[in-house]
């Protein structure tokens, strides 16, 4: 009797256990919800998009209402392009106070909003929003006529109020902006009528064309002006009004971000009807998607060894070209030994660019030029090539006086310590630690012994970089290093990087005339004479190496040829940017 | 007797609480690096000095350590947890959407591998010894010891780039707008593969547990008893050893109950689930300071419930661990 009892309980155990399972089973109604509340409002705003779509054969027919009928019967409605992107990472609710990441995050914010001038495939400004940017002789004032009829999405009409109220709202929100930065030394923007406008800026600043006006999105005075504080601000549709070719309509944190065509952009309705864009966890992930036909495209760089997998399956395409990211050797110059140039020299003639570019990238990138400057950039200084040659580097370091006195394969310095280093890399990075790995091989051929230490990120960081501030000095010896492409694009950045005082400068290097050329770059007004002295840069930095730099990776993209081809590579920058969404027609 | 020891009982989960919590909010704070990053985003070398200590001052880092102790237990007691710093979204609200997603993988996996590592557990023991056992043995152990990323890989490969059969990513088909049944279907579909690498790689736990402590039982004085008796095979096999051996099979559960929700991190990973897991990852990997303790804390909870829960039922099913 009690033993039937207990077997009872026992069953019961099991079916509670299977019961709390159960119950994770029937949780799934509850994440529904959301997601529910989502799908009924979407159908409309689908529903909404058709109907505009409709309305865009439709509205050239309506003047001329004798052949309307005979058009729309010849002409079949085009299938709507829907293009599915996935990225690798939440970008927030992605308006110019919340998007995250500098790549992908700002391309998609300015999938939404518009600049003055806009990058074209050479990645050189070009008239956008401003139809004409004219500047005063000592280019402390630059003057933008904006186009014509210009709506926000919501058809308020976008005018020079909207550009200074921009400016303004960016400057006296400044914290953690990106675009108060680009706008720092404006003092005041007048508006000069409704479609000009005119920046005056405290001193001589030529890069405020790229800097500035090409990078900053402007911003509608009627939403924003009520908006206190914009870096808690949820997506609620408001936030995200712009003029750009694509309308946010939904976002699930974590999973998903869906866009709408613009009809009414004023370049002409974008090609494609929309985008959706699939957040990933990891790049291994978005490729298993795109194999499988889940995503259309990956607005992220493919690795090296994916590059001819992926090409080879139809209908899938990969598409090549130059980029501005860089992989290079930071070493801390202002301590032993790294101070003295020859070790740096000797470093620089150790490092076989051409087998990194062979081996690590399979042939996906492009040999680093020691002069910092990609290139197939235009301000590239084509005096500067690099060299190989470890028998002239284990030469100028005898001559130093770098001698391996014990014979143990490892040179000394400073009295007896041996030349034996760390070098630390972000583990997350694979191909940066194969360049590690590389790099250990052949500073050993020149009797300098190291060792790879491949840490989180954030760790690596916060000994290369400090709280990412170069004041507060560095913990390292040396490093794997590497820059996003904005700060090389923009060529009159240089200073920064090697500067005494630059912002970006790592490595603690100090050079007098590097000093004083970056003063004058700063306020050149002439564009040659500019061009000259970073042509001068490119040579002191190829000379006095304040770091090595190994490869700049080609961007390697791919996507379903079948859904979509019209991508357009931005040299340096890739292919996620409005003007792969706008009809050929409508690019700059 | 029985008030006193649940008065012990709680003391000992009291201080469980408060070395767990401090942990949570020292932990972050010990790793290299800051949130600097996260918060300002690419730009954050370019920041001026004046700017770096603002942002910091925004989120009250510059506060004294013990004054951020204090506000995280405010936060506990009053479900406030503030603001993520990387989505500026409120973590409570993160939490609540992130967490249907893993009790869902999570709990359907629990379920799955408690049933099968308990019934094949059991027929295992019974056939010891036997090419049947053996295999089972060594079928189990190797399961056990595959990494999970490499698993869940393997399944994506196969069932969705190779066949196309079954969903590589997320939880629901992204701007899908599906709804009501379809919409089920879909987050079955997408829960399969995650739940099959977690089935995969817990059941050799509880068939293990459950194979020994029924060898165990097997050799007990009552069991040759009860055979002596006349008793048949079936009968003493599910009425008397199973029933008996079944115990440590909930520790082991109540354990994996626990450590499921961290168990989950690499799996939401490699099949990009919108769990709590991915959440920490990215909250760790950003030194996000905040919803790092709200996860963390999360975590905590869900370690001790599970043990509060096979405290309670430990006497209900095994009579002999009753206090009295």
């Amino acid at each position: 009797m009690r033993t039937r009892f207990l077997v009872t309980r026992g069953a019961l155990l099991l079916a509670a256990l299977l019961f709390i399972g159960a119950c994770g089973g029937d949780d799934e109604p509850e994440p529904e919800a959301p997601a529910e509340q989502a799908t009924t409002t979407a159908p409309t705003t689908t529903a909404a998009t058709a109907n505009e779509m409709m309305d865009v054969p439709d509205e050239p027919d309506t003047p001329t209402t004798t052949q309307a009928p005979t058009t729309t019967a010849a002409a079949p409605p085009a299938e709507p392009v829907r293009i599915r992107a996935a990225v690798t990472g939440d970008e927030g609710t992605l308006n110019p106070y919340t998007y995250i990441s500098g790549f992908p995050g700002w391309n998609l914010l300015m999938l939404q909003y518009d600049s003055l001038t806009q990058v074209d495939a050479d990645g050189v400004p070009q008239p956008w929003l401003a139809s004409e940017v004219t500047t005063n002789a000592d280019l402390t004032e630059y003057t933008v006529a904006l186009v014509e009829g210009v709506t926000w999405h919501d058809g308020q009409p976008l005018t020079a109020h909207d550009v200074k109220f921009t400016a303004d709202y960016f400057i006296n929100n400044a914290a953690a902006s990106r675009f108060a930065r680009d706008l720092a030394g404006v003092t005041e923007v007048v508006v000069v009528d409704d479609l000009t406008a005119t920046f005056v800026l405290e001193a001589t600043n030529p890069g405020f064309n790229l800097v500035a006006l090409a990078d900053v999105p402007i911003i509608p005075q009627h939403i924003w002006e009520s908006v206190t504080d914009p870096e808690g601000h949820q997506f609620e549709g408001g936030t995200n009004i712009g003029s750009g070719p694509f309308r946010m309509t939904d976002y699930d944190e974590g999973q998903a971000y869906r866009f709408a065509a613009n009809p009414d952009y004023f370049r002409g309705p974008p090609g494609v009807d929309e985008l959706v864009v699939v957040v990933f966890a990891d790049d291994a992930g978005a490729q298993a998607a795109i194999r499988t036909g889940e995503v259309d495209v990956i607005f992220e760089r493919i690795p090296p060894e994916q590059i001819d997998l992926l090409d080879a399956q139809d209908p899938l395409d990969v598409l090549l070209g130059p980029e501005f990211t860089t992989q290079m050797i930071n070493y801390d110059a202002s301590i032993r030994p790294f101070d003295d140039v020859a070790v740096r020299k000797a470093i620089d003639l150790a490092m076989n660019r051409q087998d990194i570019v062979d081996t690590v990238f399979l042939g996906a990138a492009t040999v680093g030029s020691p002069g910092w400057i990609h290139p197939g950039h235009s301000s590239y200084n084509p005096a500067i090539v690099p060299v190989h040659d470890p028998a002239a580097a284990n030469a100028l370091l005898d001559e130093a006086g770098y001698l391996d006195t014990d014979g143990n394969g490892v040179r000394e310095y400073d009295g007896g310590q041996p030349m034996s280093f760390e070098i630390i890399t972000n583990a997350p990075d694979s191909l940066r630690l194969r360049i590690a790995e590389l790099t250990v091989e052949m500073l050993s051929e020149i009797g300098i012994q190291t060792s790879v230490s491949s840490v989180e990120t954030a760790t690596w960081e916060n000994a290369v970089w400090p709280g990412f501030d170069v004041s507060q000095g560095r913990n390292y010896n040396i490093a794997m290093w590497g820059w996003s492409a904005p700060v090389q694009a923009n060529p009159l950045r240089l200073p920064s990087l090697i500067q005494s005082t630059g912002f970006l400068n790592l490595t603690g290097f100090a050079n007098a005339e590097i000093d004083e050329l970056s003063d004058r770059l700063a306020v050149e007004t002439d564009a040659a004479e500019r061009e000259a002295i970073l042509g001068r840069m490119q040579e002191i930095i190829a000379d006095q190496l304040p770091f090595v730099l190994l490869a700049y990776p080609d961007g390697a993209y791919v996507y379903d040829s079948d859904v979509y081809s019209d991508w357009e590579f931005i040299a340096g920058q890739g292919i996620v940017s409005k003007l792969s969404l706008l009809p050929p027609s409508a690019r700059p | 007797m029985t008030r006193k020891f649940d008065r012990r009982r709680l003391a000992q989960y009291g201080v469980v609480v408060l070395v767990a919590v401090t942990l949570n909010f020292l932990l972050p704070r010990l790793m290299p690096g800051n949130p600097l990053a996260l918060i300002a985003g690419v730009d954050v070398g370019l920041l001026t000095t004046e700017q770096r200590a603002e942002i910091i001052a925004d989120t009250g880092l510059d506060n004294p350590l013990w004054r951020q102790y204090v506000d995280y237990w405010g936060a506990i007691f009053t479900g406030d947890f503030g603001f993520s710093y990387r989505s500026g979204r409120p973590i409570v609200e993160m939490i609540r959407d992130r967490l249907p997603w893993t009790l869902l993988i999570t709990g359907s996996s629990l379920a799955i591998s408690a049933l099968a590592g308990v019934v094949i557990g059991a027929f295992s023991a019974w056939r010891r010894g036997r090419p049947e056992d053996l295999g089972l043995l060594t079928g189990m152990i190797s399961l056990e010891s595959l990494p999970s990323f490499w698993l869940g890989m393997l399944l994506i490969s196969l069932f969705s780039v190779q066949w196309g059969i079954l969903p590589s990513f997320g939880a629901v088909t992204p701007a899908s707008d599906l709804v009501g049944w379809e919409h089920l279907k879909d987050i079955i579909g997408h829960a399969v593969l995650p739940v099959a690498t977690l089935t995969i790689l817990s059941t050799p736990g509880v068939y293990l547990t459950m194979r020994y402590s029924m060898l165990e039982t097997l050799g007990e004085d009552y069991i040759r008893t009860a055979r002596a008796k006349g008793a048949g095979g079936r009968r003493v096999l599910f009425g008397h050893v199973a029933r008996n051996a079944i115990a440590p099979v909930i520790t082991v559960l109540a354990i994996r109950l626990g450590f499921a929700f961290g168990g989950t991190v690499i799996v939401e990973q490699v099949f990009s689930y919108p769990g709590l897991g991915r959440l920490v990852f990215e909250a760790v990997s950003g030194r996000d300071y905040p919803v790092m303790q709200a996860a963390f804390l999360v975590f905590t909870a869900a370690v001790l419930i599970a043990n509060l829960v096979a405290d309670l039922l430990y006497p209900w099913v095994d009579p002999r661990t009753r206090t009295s």
